[in-house]
């Protein structure tokens, strides 16, 4: 019964981490514009210009296009998004929103997110963090706050300041972005717009929120995927294990059930109790499994599972606690009716012994 | 009530256990099958209880053709029916005394209550209700006994067979099973005891001493 | 070609299935060519132990069958959010060809496992076993129709691409296309409620008269007249929307999963007075089959007569 605990317990923790960072990760989708549209050099993403934006402007469904200048910056192995932002601009994000609301980030100043704040504290940074721009000169920005975004993802290495520093920070011209991302209220039109603007733009890359979505969902799958078929492998020998030793049968059962029938219990009561039997082994493993990768997800956070997925970020995050229950269902699936099955031919050997021959 | 119709037996290494044996048994009597191991009487009182099916011949009790009866009935029809009481008990010792004795009654899913009462009943009837939950590997030879045939009259069955119920026991005890023997005469049931024991074949409430010999019976 | 967890699930299931219902057949033909009522040898007695084994599979296979179809269900949806187009089962089930066979075949498959319970249940209660070799025959048939659903789901997973796109109920379901479905949906809904309200009035006429073959069949018509008259009418109560007629949708938990009750009542009671036109039961055991079908179709009729009525009180008008 152990073994098939521990095997869901496997399972379940996979299937629990996958779900958590699944919704982490959708609710950052969430807050991403429908459409993103990247220059590309050399196949690699370079920086779009700002003049661009009145050209898309025009076209109808388009409600709303804004330049975004964004990045990563390396320090100490660790790898930190850089966000700018205007406050005289409409935010689509609303933690930026908020933020551009509530503080007065001056050219000078940034907010940073809780791991980032962290990582700065370790190397003595408190108040200000000196960056190094690409023409190796310093620039000092001081550090105006904390915030916590919605998602535990976006805040832990996030780092928001003044867009025109940041180009300063990156070495970009003043009207080079990142990206332009275009915001499109009716979601219907998100493809004919996307035709548009390859039309106009036929060497941009201009990607959609909702391949995003299913490229993140593929691959989870896949990654679950091969997962569960060393899964499978296992619970096929756990099968043979199990159909093996319940086939042999000691004397002293052997002879229980035959007393059993001698006193009067039919062929299907013997095969009920086994059933029984067989139930509960297998419920309280399902339980135990479930209960053992719980703790492990949510309390001890996952420690080696996680790094499965997470190969995009290095900065550690805290699972939220997900509970799907399709996943549930899943799982109980795969172990409960499966060991069952495995106890039927057993089961019923034992109980088509005849009773006279095992009391002789 | 019970009548073997020309019943014979081949177990499957081709041993002869019984070789054309016909005989009628009326309700409510006590009779003892003589003879040495091996001569058969065991596998008659198994094909009564229906726990082996003849090779040839029919076994009918209360015109029942108990061996031509599914298995599914026939198990029915002994647990209704038979109480069984083994040469080794067959008690299983991991298990209390209650709950062994309640074993025939498992599968019928009775009520807490109406359970409980018949097992009362028994056991104080077979004097072992101060042991119920003692495990059965640590009770005496004799409490063993009472054990086992209380749990062969715990679903009150009509026929009661008994197979060489005296073999494991001291005089003492041998005697004490006779007193059981005639109590239980006395309720009307039928009473089939298969023994080689010489005490029970002058006793004066056996209606009839029926004697085997190699499978066929010896006429008296 | 689409993997998922839970399409490997299912794989997992069907394999176990295959498995041991391939091991039921094989004993079942033993059985029926070589079982004899009357024969006292130990083959016969094995054959008798061997019809136990193929019981206890049937059991298994059917009751977990009926969580796979439930599991299903939910992997459908799940699909539907993967696959263009698609905004619940139905647009899974059109993207191949094999979809709407196969959930056909998969409901017919549980209605003719629950009718092969009953019959062993039936035959195991009767000391002479009337029905042994028959209910085996039986499963002989039963075995290709499952190996079947089995193929056909294994295809319809393989063949689905998530690069093209489905479409959605609102298009399988319309009323304009010439399609099947367009016509049925297109017959006057009052004659629809009329069909649906007179089997029921006559199945309860069948139960006073206590003629269980008239009534089996009106159970059976009742079945279709349902599902007809759920699409096309009583679904666009329950959406509130005279132009959706998904029978899908209801699962969903926008709709709370009013969905689940409707089928669960309306299988049970059809199944139970079904089987009564296809077996012979006893005196109670038929007035316990005639009773649960009633109730459930009962309660399936007032389940969906409800909105409709509920939503003319609202509102004042019909959609």
């Amino acid at each position: 019964m152990f073994v098939l605990a521990l095997l869901v317990g496997i399972l379940a923790s996979f299937f629990f981490v996958e779900n958590s960072l699944k919704y982490e990760l959708e609710s950052t989708l969430d807050l991403q514009p429908q459409i993103i549209i990247t220059k590309q050099k050399a196949g690699r993403d370079t920086t779009v210009d700002e003049k661009d934006i009145n050209v898309i402007l025009n076209i109808k469904g388009v409600n709303d296009v804004l330049s975004r200048v964004w990045g990563y910056y390396r320090f100490k192995d660790k790898r930190l998004i850089l966000i700018g932002i205007d406050t005289f601009e409409n935010q689509y994000d609303d933690i930026l929103a908020k933020i551009t609301k509530s503080t007065e980030l001056n050219v000078s100043s940034m907010l940073v997110g809780e791991g980032v704040k962290k990582l700065f504290s370790q190397y003595y940074y408190h108040d200000y963090f000196n960056f190094i721009l690409p023409d190796l000169s310093l620039k000092k920005i001081f550090i105006a706050g904390t915030f916590k975004a919605t998602t535990k993802l976006e805040s832990n290495d996030m780092v928001v300041m003044n867009k025109d520093t940041l180009r300063t920070i990156f070495g970009y011209q003043y009207n080079e972005a990142t990206d332009l991302a275009v915001i499109v209220k009716n979601p219907e039109e998100v493809a004919s717009i996307m035709v548009k603007l390859q039309n106009i733009f036929p060497t941009y890359k201009i990607v959609a929120k909702k391949d995003l979505r299913i490229t993140l969902e593929n691959r989870f799958n896949s990654k679950s995927s091969i997962f569960l078929i060393l899964f499978i492998i296992s619970l096929f020998t756990f099968f043979m294990i199990v159909y093996d030793k319940l086939s042999g049968l000691s004397s002293t059962e052997k002879n229980e059930i035959g007393i059993l029938k001698a006193i009067g219990w039919r062929i299907e009561d013997v095969l009920q109790a086994r059933f029984y039997e067989g139930l509960i082994i297998s419920l309280s493993a399902y339980v135990v499994g479930i209960m053992a990768a719980l703790l492990y997800v949510y309390m001890l956070d996952a420690p080696l599972v996680k790094n499965i997925f997470l190969s995009y970020n290095d900065m550690d995050i805290s699972l939220p606690f997900i509970m799907d229950y399709e996943t549930l269902f899943l799982l109980f699936l795969l172990s409960v009716p499966v060991y069952l099955f495995a106890t039927i031919i057993p089961s019923w050997k034992v109980a088509t012994l005849d009773a006279d021959e095992v009391m002789r | 009530m019970i009548k073997l119709d020309h019943v014979s037996k081949i177990y499957a290494n081709n041993t002869v256990a019984l070789d054309d044996v016909s005989l009628n048994f009326a309700e409510g009597e006590l009779i003892i099958l003589k003879g040495v191991s091996g001569s058969g009487k065991s596998t008659i009182l198994s094909l009564i209880a229906g726990l082996l099916k003849p090779t040839q011949g029919d076994v009918v009790v209360d015109a029942k053709h108990i061996s031509k009866l599914p298995d599914h009935f026939c198990s029915q029809y002994r647990r209704d029916n038979i109480g069984f009481i083994f040469q080794k008990y067959n008690l299983i010792p991991l298990l209390s005394v209650k709950e062994n004795i309640a074993l025939p009654l498992v599968p019928l899913n009775l009520d807490e209550d109406v359970l409980h009462v018949k097992l009362e009943i028994v056991m104080k009837m077979f004097r072992i209700e101060h042991k119920k939950d003692m495990k059965v590997k640590n009770l005496s030879g004799g409490e063993q006994q009472r054990t086992a045939i209380a749990r062969a009259n715990v679903n009150d069955p009509k026929i009661i067979l008994a197979d060489e119920p005296t073999a494991n026991l001291d005089e003492k005890l041998s005697l004490e099973f006779i007193q059981i023997l005639k109590a239980l005469k006395s309720s009307h049931k039928t009473i089939i005891v298969a023994t080689h024991d010489p005490l029970f074949f002058e006793l004066e409430f056996v209606d009839r001493v029926v004697e085997i010999n190699n499978g066929k019976l010896v006429c008296s | 070609m689409l993997l998922t967890p839970e399409i490997i699930t299912i794989y997992i299931l069907n394999l176990i299935f295959f498995i041991f219902a391939s091991v039921a057949f094989y004993y079942s033909v033993k059985i029926v060519f070589l079982y004899d009522k009357n024969a006292m040898s130990t083959l016969q007695y094995k054959l008798q132990k061997q019809s136990y084994l193929v019981a206890t599979i049937i059991k298994f296979i059917f009751y977990t069958k009926i969580l796979v179809f439930l599991f299903f269900i939910f992997t459908l949806d799940d699909i539907a959010t993967i696959l263009p187009g698609a905004m619940c089962g139905a647009g899974v089930v059109n993207a191949t060809a094999y979809g709407t066979y196969l959930l056909i075949l998969k409901i017919i498959n549980l209605y003719i496992f629950a009718y092969w319970l009953v019959l062993n249940t039936q035959d195991i209660n009767s000391e002479e076993q009337v029905y042994l070799k028959y209910k085996f025959q039986v499963y002989m048939a039963v075995y290709f129709l499952l190996v079947g659903e089995i193929i056909l789901e294994s295809l319809m997973f393989f063949s689905i691409d998530t690069k093209s796109v489905v479409d959605c109920c609102g298009t399988i379901f319309s009323t304009t296309d010439g399609t099947y479905m367009a016509k049925l949906l297109s017959v006057d809904p009052m004659i629809l409620l009329a069909t649906f309200y007179t089997i029921y009035s006559l199945m309860i006429c069948s139960y006073i008269l206590k003629n269980k073959y008239i009534f089996s069949l009106l159970n059976l018509l009742f079945v279709i007249i349902s599902l007809v008259s759920l699409i096309a009418y009583f679904g666009t109560y329950i959406y509130e929307l005279p132009t959706h007629h998904c029978p899908f949708c209801l699962l969903q938990r926008d709709y709370n999963y009013i969905g689940y009750l409707l089928y669960i009542f309306l299988f049970i009671g059809t199944f139970h007075g079904i089987v009564l036109g296809l077996m012979d039961f006893s005196v109670e055991e038929e007035r316990k089959k005639y009773r649960i079908s009633l109730f459930f179709t009962t309660l399936y009729l007032l389940f969906v007569s409800y909105f409709p009525i509920a939503y003319y009180i609202k509102n004042g008008v019909c959609l």
